[in-house]
């Protein structure tokens, strides 16, 4: 047996046998990771012409130009960026290791899932070619109704691509973690991003047909001449954004809970410590799993809805709050009497996403009551809650994940000089660029403007140059990554001492993942003893 | 540094929401403070050092999960509560308001008054009445927003929305912005109104002489 699985080994392939063809679940998960970055760095680029723009009231570009900039920085972050780096990248490398499995249960399908995301993003790249589309990635009709130009088309067929890729690969996640545990490997024993990664595949397979209908109807309403959101012949434009939110408020949850599954594996290794209410976060994750689509119309308050029909949205987004803040407990609670070892990806998931994320987390209880939404809707206090959500959220644990997992990944260290320089080059930018929006919502400012009253010009321009921050902080963070994954130390299978499977085994494992399949008779979070990590600390490199 | 913080409260309503958001922001940033100190406590207090190797051998405690979740609970449902008292405060209307159609179009605001008199971009309120405004789109989905008064929704094509104002006379004269907040195109940073706050009798005066230009114009 092991003869057969080592045989591989000893040809060396091409660049196609080896990338192109392969159906290997960590080979997948690099390219979704490494793609995923290039487009992160693309919208990246979209964020920091809105913000340039916004240096001067009067706006520096057109503001058509202005509109397929946000609309490109939300679409390529939420579709080309969060999401599939959270499911496909991270979730592919490491469920299957961290359930002791050899692969996924469709590794073909795997390697559709990752080959019809690149699809849809070329098909992104490809309308900045023939014209960007410009309706913001709500798209709402009917403005995207009468948008000319193939903008949008494309933006839909991109989205329809993506979307595919998302539901095959949700199905693969949820068979394989149902299916292919290692034996031993009850529920109450699977790792917490285990957990989160089945919750949130769930979601996606839940949540994004409604997407597909909303987006198929709108593109017959522009070219094949139906009227579904068209009021003047029955339409009507509310519909587009139930179908939308139905499922574009679980995506959310989607590019939070993941992220919240990697939090509950960095935080112990670095605290030397049990994670705190191991159950009490995996059934949290399920419930705001469950709870996500029960949320949608608190997107939609002032959008002709009687207002007191709002209440019982209000009234679940709130309850969303409780399973969340238990989860921000719980983790204080891992640090607490913990032994907390400052690396790079514990910066990054203590100091980085539980300070920044709770002020979107508490942001979004204040635009969750309806009365104070009637005020806040659609200004910037909106855009400061999403992007602590989004940005103090997910990309800073993205950022956890990266530098946690990338010796495994790499075999490799990255300079940790750097990686804290891109800490506080992240975590001083968030804080920047993202927190004055919040003032100038409250002040009135409303979202999506190319130019704007003077009087908002002070806290703008305090934006502006946080956003240049991110963006110098995102090339040291990356070129770290990138040059020392050839040239960085080697390091050995598990050099933060971490508990879960896919540290038991060589890095980068081996192609086969295990040379025997574990046997598991506990959840992975056990106590640390001196000895262990005194043993570990002599016969690191 | 310009304006950094909620706008001047025109109406009884604006104070009540004001109300309920400054209980909301003290509620949370009770425990924005509660989490950040403990954060920031345990990251130093409990760093790893010679003496501290390893973290203490603790899973979990069941009182803790069960106080951890139903404090913030029973906090929500108070928020919950209160706004849901604002929610129908807002909803109810009023008796014989003045009447004021607005009709978002690309790109600017139209109005529509009780005499038949027609504007542009020119919105003007008489204070101490109640005024409902009866908003809806010619084209696409545009946004009413009146900051000063809290209050705002959607303009839809094909669909009627509504919200009713009473400002308070002591803004008499006064001007404010009338924005478009729900993206609507190249146009949008540019659907700006204006909104004169005017005292009853002003409001009368001018809409008798308004509407004298206006047949004029529309005469001749």
């Amino acid at each position: 047996m092991a003869a057969v699985l080592e045989a591989p080994y000893a040809e060396r392939r091409s660049f196609v046998r080896e990338w192109v063809l392969t159906v290997d679940h960590k080979k997948i998960g690099i390219m979704y990771g490494v793609t995923a970055l290039f487009f992160f760095l693309l919208g990246g680029l979209f964020a920091l012409l809105v913000r340039t723009d916004l240096l001067v009231p009067a706006g520096v570009f057109p503001a058509q130009d202005y509109n397929e900039f946000f609309t490109m920085h939300a679409t390529v972050m939420i579709f080309a960026v969060i999401i599939p780096l959270l499911t496909g990248g991270f979730g592919n490398y490491l469920v299957p290791l961290q359930i002791g499995a050899r692969d996924m249960a469709f590794p073909r399908m795997n390697a559709l899932s990752y080959w019809l995301y690149l699809a849809s993003g070329i098909v992104f790249l490809l309308s900045m070619v023939s014209g960007m589309p410009d309706a913001g990635w709500t798209s709402y009709p009917p403005y995207s109704v009468t948008s000319t130009g193939p903008g949008i088309d494309l933006w839909i067929t991109g989205l329809h691509i993506a979307g595919l890729s998302s539901i095959l690969g949700a199905i693969n996640f949820i068979v394989t973690i149902q299916r292919m545990r290692a034996p031993g490997m009850t529920l109450n024993r699977m790792p917490l991003f285990v957990w989160s990664m089945l919750v949130t595949a769930y979601m996606q397979l839940f949540g994004t047909p409604a997407l597909a209908g909303a987006i198929t109807t709108l593109l017959a309403d522009r070219h094949f001449g139906t009227v579904f959101f068209n009021s003047a012949a029955g339409g009507d434009p509310m519909l587009y954004q139930h179908l939308f939110w139905f499922y574009s408020h679980p995506a959310v949850y989607i590019m939070i809970v993941p992220a919240f599954g990697i939090i509950s594996e960095v935080l112990p290794v670095f605290s030397r410590k049990p994670i705190f209410g191991y159950h009490a976060i995996a059934y949290s994750s399920v419930a705001i799993g469950f709870l996500g689509f029960f949320v949608w119309a608190h997107h939609m308050f002032v959008a002709g809805m009687q207002m007191s029909e709002g209440i019982p949205f209000m009234i679940s987004s709130m309850i969303i709050a409780v399973p969340t803040s238990v989860k921000i407990f719980n983790w204080l609670a891992t640090m607490w009497r913990g032994a907390v070892e400052y690396t790079v990806p514990m910066m990054f998931a203590s100091l980085g996403f539980i300070g920044s994320f709770i002020i979107g987390g508490f942001s979004g209880v204040i635009v969750a009551a309806v009365p104070l939404d009637m005020q806040l809707h659609d200004t910037y206090f909106v855009v400061a809650h999403i992007h602590y959500v989004l940005f103090g959220g997910s990309v800073m644990t993205i950022m956890a994940g990266l530098h946690f997992w990338y010796p495994k990944v790499t075999g490799r260290m990255y300079s940790k000089k750097l990686g804290y320089l891109g800490f506080w080059l992240y975590f001083i930018g968030t804080q920047v660029t993202f927190f004055p929006m919040h003032l100038l919502g409250l002040a009135g400012m409303p979202r999506r403007i190319a130019s704007y009253d003077p009087a908002f010009q002070f806290w703008n321009d305090v934006c502006t140059v946080g956003a240049y921050i991110l963006g110098l902080g995102t090339l040291v963070i990356i070129y770290n990554l990138l040059y020392h994954a050839k040239r960085g130390p080697k390091v050995g299978p598990n050099p933060w001492v971490a508990r879960t499977l896919e540290w038991q085994t060589s890095s980068p494992p081996p192609e086969h993942n295990f040379d025997e399949i574990p046997v598991v008779t506990a959840n992975p979070y056990q106590p640390y003893t001196a000895e262990e990590l005194a043993q570990a600390a002599q016969s690191a490199p | 540094m310009g304006n950094s913080w909620l706008p001047v409260q025109l109406t009884q309503m604006a104070h009540n929401v004001d109300g309920l958001f400054y209980f909301v922001l003290a509620v949370v940033t009770f425990f924005f403070v509660l989490v950040e100190v403990l954060l920031i406590t345990f990251l130093v207090r409990y760093r790893r050092t010679k003496r501290n190797q390893v973290g203490a051998n603790v899973h979990g405690n069941n009182k803790l999960e069960f106080v951890w979740t139903l404090v913030p609970a029973l906090i929500l449902v108070i928020m919950g509560v209160a706004s849901v008292h604002d929610v129908y405060a807002a909803q109810t209307q009023p008796a014989k308001p003045v009447v004021i159609q607005v009709i978002g179009h690309e790109w600017y605001w139209e109005f529509k008054y009780p005499n038949g008199v027609d504007t542009h971009n020119d919105l003007r309120i008489p204070a101490g009445e109640d005024v409902r405004f009866d908003i809806t789109s010619q084209d696409v989905i545009h946004g009413f927003y009146l900051a000063p008064m809290r209050m705002q929704q959607d303009a839809l094509p094909g669909r009627e929305t509504q919200f009713w104002v009473d400002v308070e006379p002591k803004y008499v004269g006064q001007t404010f912005l009338v924005p478009c907040d729900q993206f609507c195109g190249p146009g949008h940073p540019t659907m700006v109104g204006h909104m004169t706050i005017m005292s009853e009798s002003d409001f009368n005066q001018w809409l008798a002489t308004e509407k004298q230009q206006q047949s004029k114009s529309s005469g001749s």
